[in-house]
């Protein structure tokens, strides 16, 4: 879908469609020629999502190859959710000119959603905020649910365990940690994610090895999808030893990290093994 | 969380243009090896007035001020190629060991 106006949109217009976007939590991306064909040089489109996922160009190149192309750059670019180093791609006009334009895809804040407002809960609140999420807290205690326990998070709310995301809207930009008082209110938190429609990217939930294994036999027992158990993070976070509940939160932080940049979780001084890599003995 | 980082900077935009300001905007589009900021990372240069946001500090910064003065006087955008490979173990700061590719264009009239 082309816009009638046929013309490539402004930088005032273009920083509006990216502020709107975020106003209105709606993933989009930006696209802009940088090289090539010269009259395309700066001139910039945008491809918006809205709400079930829909595509559509917001302003034109004028030449209905780039604008295919660019739309197809774009939805590329959304759908794979995750930051990219690569930034520049080149499209063809019908008329066979090329153009290099860079993209930028722009998502909504992510949430990260705090199941259970404890000792963990506070220093991960604080990192999370501070990673850029929305942070929101949960939990069904009064004296704990409290704003000023969680200074920076976007919403602390009491909720009931047996009904928790009553009020709290899951979707795939949810980051979510089961860190409850009692493994059976995280327990009941996993059954209800498992049969959210939208998969969380990220569901890491606190235990020990026996509780985890009862629950994920008991969670398999009553037919929920083996592939989605299989994504959960439990026990949660990375393993680098922690012992304190800010510790503990490191590694929580960590995984959320990993999952949402791609890495590998491994100590970059033993993927990089620049000595034994680009040394000789000899000069050791 | 990668492009709220930089919403403040579109925020500032829309404030410069407000303002009536012609400035120039330059966006890291690609890059190769190590450098200080990734792809998307930008920075407003208004003359005589201040600087928002970076794209690398002391590594290679100075020329894309200059070429930023430059594109609000021609109004036509460029693309500025940093090489930071060079003199890789000296004692500068502003060495990093990689090349970008920064995009720099005048906003405003």
């Amino acid at each position: 879908m082309t816009d009638p106006g046929n013309k490539p949109l402004t930088v005032v217009e273009a920083t509006a469609e990216v502020l709107d976007a975020r106003q209105a939590r709606h993933p989009m991306a930006l696209i802009v020629g940088v090289s090539g064909a010269q009259e395309l040089v700066g001139k910039r489109v945008v491809v918006r999502q809205a709400r079930g996922g829909i595509k559509h160009l917001v302003g034109s190149f004028g030449d209905p190859d780039l604008d295919a192309g660019a739309l197809a750059l774009g939805t590329q670019r959304l759908e794979e959710r995750r930051a990219s180093t690569k930034g520049v791609y080149e499209l063809k006009s019908a008329s066979g000119s090329t153009v290099q334009v860079y993209v930028e895809a722009h998502y909504p804040q992510p949430d990260l959603v705090i199941v259970g407002a404890g000792h963990i809960a506070q220093p991960l609140c604080s990192m999370g905020a501070l990673m850029g999420f929305r942070v929101i807290v949960v939990d069904d205690r009064p004296d704990f649910a409290t704003q000023e326990r969680f200074p920076e998070a976007d919403r602390v709310v009491r909720v009931d365990f047996r009904d928790p995301f009553a009020d709290i809207p899951i979707h795939s930009t949810s980051y979510i940690v089961l860190v409850t008082r009692g493994h059976k209110y995280d327990f009941e938190c996993l059954r209800h994610l498992l049969k959210t429609e939208v998969e969380p990217p990220y569901l890491g939930m606190i235990g020990s090895r026996r509780r985890i294994r009862a629950a994920f036999s008991q969670l398999q027992g009553e037919g929920l999808p083996k592939d989605r158990l299989s994504r959960v993070r439990a026990p949660v976070g990375l393993d680098i030893g922690a012992e304190t509940p800010v510790e503990i939160a490191v590694a929580v932080a960590a995984e959320i990290v990993l999952q949402w940049r791609g890495g590998t979780g491994k100590p970059m001084a033993e993927q990089e093994r620049i000595l034994e890599r680009f040394f000789k003995d000899s000069e050791l | 969380m990668n492009s709220h980082n930089d919403y403040d900077l579109y925020q500032a935009i829309a404030e410069k243009i407000q303002a009536g300001r012609t400035i120039a905007m330059a966006t890291i589009v690609s890059t190769k090896g190590s450098v200080p900021r990734g792809v998307g990372a930008k920075m407003l240069i208004d003359p005589g007035e201040d600087l928002v946001g970076t794209v690398g500090g002391g590594c290679g910064e100075g020329e894309v001020i200059e070429a930023a003065l430059e594109v609000i006087k021609t109004g036509e955008p460029q693309m500025v190629r940093v090489d930071l490979t060079e003199d890789l173990l000296s004692l500068s700061p502003a060495v990093c060991g990689g090349t970008m590719e920064i995009f720099v264009e005048a906003i405003g009239e």
